[in-house]
């Protein structure tokens, strides 16, 4: 556990201490290491105990793809930045990528945490650095706003959870997770212990975010410079994944019903953002509004507690995290070419640039849930066990499968195919950052296919 | 709608009335025959360098990394090899090969080498109960 979180704290200094000239090459360097060795986590000898264990750190088959996703997606970030920071004054460029690696060191204590405190103090500090990043770096006008919904939705449902975890602190004396599982509930009157229910799921659920408290998502994603959009799109909502996971273990009898207009809630929202989606001008809005319905359906899915569905959640958040990040990569391509987000005014690129219409193909087939992506696994696996559950909610992911491919097709139709608009007279070819960009992306989803048992959670 | 205000057409002049139209000729103006090549709808635009130039134009090796071409070629490499070559190949090599991933291959050998053991004895496959039952100490029912 220390062999990736100590080079990761060490990052801090490197970027400051190298010279200009070999500061983004060192970065980038450094943490591919961090990646490559970080893979190590995957070792798990056993399939429900933890591993790696230390007093405070611990992985487990949930915590481990994600911590992997979080240490694979820093030097994805490096190499995004890179460009649209380089005309900025040094000691700017060293404190966004020191912001980018705070948040790293941040998710691997998150997503090792053992212990509910440790997790939501973790769960917090990632707020810092992402708006940090989302209101300074931002490029319109209204980042501002997007900070300010991103920090004041995030921390009005996690209040509450504070005060949750204090009361069972209080109440049991130890938030272990190790121990958690094995603890008598916590029984008071009936409206408290709703409340207490309540209070411990609603950061969660507003971080996934479920469909009612969405709103902060569009603004940050949109807003936010690249780096922002792919740590928040790829790793921070399955934060509210992994925490909702993570804590239903203690939610016990009052999960059965108190759960049921979240789940119709979350799978609503599938359908409307989707639809939502099929209306979009601005490429990164559709983007982040394709994340808010992929998304919902994974809280669906954790929701009703059943080992195929956590397995089917934990395998869509990992496969969303390289497909969301990969299009927001894409958009931002666009986006420094024609410094605009429009989509009607970025169309038929794959006559002008054929290499980038190979990435928006696949990430967009990605997108849609094709075989045998795991984005697919992961969201059968949701609908069957939802199905399972009661089969009136195969209607509703049945035109949420149906709407998500056609505001996928919608995305690649309008970007690629078409005519060449007439004022785009010259682009730039893609630059090799680009496609290694892209590769790094979208490559380990494919060579998901191949062994998926290692993001399949808990399940045999 | 502007086709309702056509009503007034023909007491306004006539380039009012026609507002949504603009008639562009492409082709050259002193040719006799009309010829099929279009001219330049847009001039280029002359900046001289203050308008955003390609880094292309300087160094058409351009990788994307850094202006520059030293640093930008040793970027590149060490982001390829580092990327593909390391994270990619070896680290895949590695998954690949990680033994029996959760035990999932052991437990199915255990579970045929344990039916085959039973069927053998004529011991049924599984036992009713999960725990052993006189292991089990229940409080007496009149205590409350």
């Amino acid at each position: 556990m220390l062999k990736i979180l100590i080079p990761s704290i060490l990052l801090l200094p490197s970027t400051w201490l190298t010279p200009q000239k070999y500061l983004w090459t060192t970065t980038l360097s450094y943490s591919l290491l961090i990646a490559s060795a970080s893979l190590m986590w995957l070792a798990t000898p056993s399939e429900t105990g933890w591993s790696f264990l230390n007093c405070l750190m611990a992985s487990d088959p949930i915590s481990t793809p994600l911590l992997v996703l979080t240490c694979w997606l820093l030097p994805l970030m490096v190499l995004a930045s890179q460009n649209h920071l380089m005309l900025e004054p040094i000691n700017r460029q060293r404190t966004f990528i020191s912001l980018l690696i705070s948040l790293q060191i941040f998710l691997i204590l998150a997503f090792s945490a053992t212990e509910l405190i440790m997790f939501y103090i973790m769960f917090e500090a990632t707020l810092i650095p992402t708006l940090i990043i989302i209101t300074r770096w931002g490029n319109q006008m209204e980042r501002l706003n997007a900070g300010t919904y991103f920090l004041f939705y995030t921390l009005a449902g996690s209040l509450p959870l504070l005060i949750a975890l204090l009361l069972l602190q209080n109440s049991t004396g130890t938030l272990s997770f190790f121990t958690i599982p094995y603890l008598p509930s916590t029984c008071s009157t009936p409206w408290a212990h709703k409340m207490w229910w309540t209070a411990c799921l609603l950061a969660f659920l507003i971080k996934m975010p479920l469909y009612g408290a969405h709103l902060w998502l569009p603004k940050a994603h949109v807003e936010a410079p690249i780096a922002g959009s792919m740590i928040l799109a790829a790793v921070l909502l399955k934060l509210g994944g992994y925490g909702m996971m993570r804590i239903l273990i203690i939610l016990d009898p009052l999960t059965k019903e108190l759960s049921y207009p979240f789940i119709i809630l979350a799978l609503w929202g599938v359908i409307m953002t989707g639809s939502i989606c099929l209306r979009q001008t601005d490429l990164k809005a559709l983007i982040a509004y394709s994340s808010v319905s992929h998304m919902g359906l994974v809280a669906a899915g954790i929701l009703i507690q059943t080992p195929w569905a956590f397995t089917g959640a934990l395998i869509l958040m990992i496969a969303h995290g390289l497909t969301s990040s990969a299009l927001f990569c894409l958009a931002n391509t666009n986006y420094e070419r024609t410094h605009s987000r429009t989509m009607i005014l970025a169309r038929g690129l794959q006559t002008l640039l054929p290499l980038t219409a190979v990435w928006w193909f696949i990430a967009t087939l990605a997108n849609l849930a094709l075989p045998p992506l795991p984005n697919l696994m992961g969201e059968l696996m949701i609908i069957t066990s939802l199905f399972n559950w009661s089969m009136w909610t195969l209607i509703l992911t049945g035109l949420g499968t149906l709407i998500t491919a056609g505001y996928s097709l919608y995305m690649f139709l309008m970007t690629q195919h078409g005519q060449l608009p007439h004022h785009l007279i010259s682009l730039n070819p893609p630059h090799s950052r680009e496609h290694l960009l892209l590769t790094l992306h979208l490559m380990p989803l494919l060579l998901l296919i191949l062994k998926p048992e290692l993001i399949w959670g808990w399940n045999a | 709608m502007l086709s309702r205000l056509s009503r007034l057409g023909l007491a306004l002049p006539r380039s009012v009335s026609v507002l949504s139209t603009r008639f562009v000729s492409q082709s050259k103006a002193d040719s006799a025959i009309s010829s099929t090549a279009v001219t330049e709808l847009y001039e280029p635009v002359n900046q001289s360098g203050h308008g955003e130039v390609s880094p292309f134009a300087k160094n058409p090796d351009f990788h994307g990394f850094s202006t520059d071409p030293e640093e930008d070629v040793r970027n590149m490499k060490m982001g390829f090899f580092l990327g593909i070559s390391v994270a990619l190949v070896i680290g895949g090599t590695f998954i690949h090969y990680l033994p029996d991933h959760g035990m999932r291959k052991w437990a199915r050998r255990e579970a045929e080498r344990l039916i085959l053991l039973r069927e053998k004895e004529g011991l049924p496959l599984i036992e009713e109960n999960y725990y052993d039952v006189s292991k089990i100490i229940l409080p007496s029912s009149n205590e409350d």
